[in-house]
């Protein structure tokens, strides 16, 4: 439970993504940090249906997280969300009515969780359809739970090992309307994660896909 | 070692009420076994019953007899000293093992000799006081008389004026709360929120600081067991750096100076993950932020910078 920040690392030039991975873990491994398992994210999308007509139907997005097995997210695009235990997937089956399901548009990133002094890194492949598409990798601070206060820091231990890929502040912690200096929670980090799941499915379109 | 500490009670009249004891229960068995004997065998009904009758009352006369001998003697026996010197620990003056653990005498010589340790540092106090540098004349210089005066003690203290000077540190500063909780007796736990940074456990006696324990600001500390391993190695590092203001910050006389100056400096740790260190620079330290704050300038070092 701390300050996350989950960024896209691009594949490196001539590479393919499962060496740029191996590159990383290597550098994590020189600077010291220690692998301590696996880890994945993943997030489905329904539909919903039953809309007034001529307006786009709403995504609804439900994910997962290794790091808090028994609990399932559900959340809009850059809107409210929730909370909820793993029986929540039964649940939309028995919405089936009001959400549907979009099969093909299963999103998932699996890969090794390091861990470093207070730091936790993850460093994982997205995938889609079981075809790697990009890197994803969330560096977590454990220690401090206001963002603003120990951005610095973890821009600094980021900078380490990633070198030119380090990112900004991520937007979920400037667009808070209390500001940069309120606890973070678990949706913040599901937030970037499914903002970098967007951004993974525009890169390949698929044929078909007219949805996003 | 006993006989010195029960000097109320008189020995000779004890191991007589000893004897006493054992003489009234041999009568009342004597009673009771003439009972059960039943009456002997005699020529006539009323002769066997009078025999019975006069062995009865004798056995009961001896009974009474002793009986009154046992009380006589037990008020002759006295009590022993009510007012134990050390309260529940007395009680283990009667600990019979007396050779193998000797723990009762220990900790009276334990006591005594800081009792003893205290006055003479009082005195040493105070005459160190006197011998100050100083060249401007003020009251010290004429207790010639009030010289061989002994410090108050500043050990037991009234748990009213713990609970004000607190109360008036807490107001000090704004982003710092602390709030007093008293579990077991008169020691009293304060719990330091310090802004949304971290929250420390100060364990006191008196307005004497015992012990720190730093936690960070979303943990739960109000369940703690105290055998929760610490998994947040920054939260380990500042508690050690804690200890060791709290022993850096000393001063017997003044121990609200004291509190005063150890909450100026944990106060510090409000800007813990924004300083860059001192002298490095830099803000992560194999992957630590500047955890050290002087202790005179309360400027941010690594551990590893700061001599």
């Amino acid at each position: 439970m701390g300050v996350t920040c989950v960024c896209q690392v691009p594949v490196a030039e001539g590479k393919s993504v499962q060496q740029t991975v191996d590159m990383l873990h290597k550098k994590l491994e020189q600077l010291g940090a220690i692998k301590q398992g696996n880890f994945w994210v993943d997030c489905e999308t329904y539909h919903a249906t039953g809309n007034a007509t001529g307006q786009p139907s709403k995504l609804l997005y439900v994910m997962h997280n290794s790091e808090t097995p028994l609990s399932s997210m559900a959340l809009f695009e850059g809107g409210p969300g929730l909370t909820a235990d793993a029986n929540f997937d039964v649940l939309m089956v028995k919405l089936k009515s009001h959400f549907q399901n979009a099969k093909g548009h299963k999103v998932e990133s699996r890969g090794t969780r390091y861990r470093y002094c207070d730091f936790l890194v993850k460093i994982g492949t997205v995938a889609m359809s079981s075809s790697a598409r990009g890197i994803s990798v969330e560096v977590e601070y454990c220690a401090c739970v206001i963002p603003g206060d120990c951005w610095n820091l973890i821009k600094e231990f980021m900078q380490s090992f990633l070198g030119s890929s380090t990112p900004e502040l991520p937007a979920v912690f400037t667009n808070k309307a209390e500001g940069l200096y309120t606890p973070v929670d678990c949706m913040d980090t599901m937030s970037q994660y499914l903002e970098l799941f967007g951004k993974v499915r525009k890169q390949q379109v698929l044929p078909g896909s007219g949805v996003r | 070692m006993a006989d010195v500490m029960n000097v109320g009670v008189n020995l000779e009249a004890f191991s007589q009420a000893i004897n006493a004891i054992q003489a009234l229960r041999s009568s009342v068995t004597k009673v009771f076994d003439s009972l059960k004997d039943g009456m002997k065998n005699k020529e006539t009904l009323e002769g066997r019953e009078k025999i019975f009758i006069t062995e009865f009352q004798d056995n009961l006369q001896s009974v009474n007899r002793d009986l009154n001998e046992l009380e006589r003697l037990s008020t002759l026996v006295g009590r022993p000293s009510e007012s134990h010197p050390l309260h529940n620990s007395g009680l283990l003056s009667l600990d019979p093992v007396q050779d193998k653990t000797p723990l009762y005498s220990q900790l009276l010589q334990a006591y005594k000799w800081s009792n003893k340790l205290q006055y003479h540092a009082g005195l040493a106090s105070s005459l160190l006081n006197q011998q100050s540098l100083k060249r401007s004349a003020n009251q010290m210089g004429t207790s010639a008389k009030r010289r061989p005066k002994v410090q108050p003690s500043t050990l037991a203290l009234p748990t009213q004026y713990v609970d004000d000077v607190i109360s008036r540190i807490g107001r000090m500063f704004p982003d710092m709360s602390i709030e007093l909780f008293r579990p077991n007796g008169t020691s009293a736990v304060l719990l330091v929120t310090l802004g949304k940074v971290l929250k420390a456990i100060v364990v006191m006696r008196s307005l004497f600081i015992d012990r720190t324990i730093v936690r960070g600001y979303h943990e739960n500390v109000y369940s703690e067991d105290g055998k929760v391993k610490h998994f947040i190695s920054l939260h380990v590092q500042v508690t050690d750096h804690a200890t060791t203001a709290l022993l850096h910050y000393q001063l017997p006389q003044m121990p609200d100076v004291v509190v005063r100056s150890f909450m100026t400096w944990l106060r510090s740790y409000i800007k813990l993950f924004q300083t860059p260190c001192q002298r490095c620079g830099k803000y992560l330290q194999e992957g630590l932020p500047p955890t050290w704050r002087d202790f005179r300038t309360l400027e941010a070092f690594h551990d590893t910078c700061r001599q």
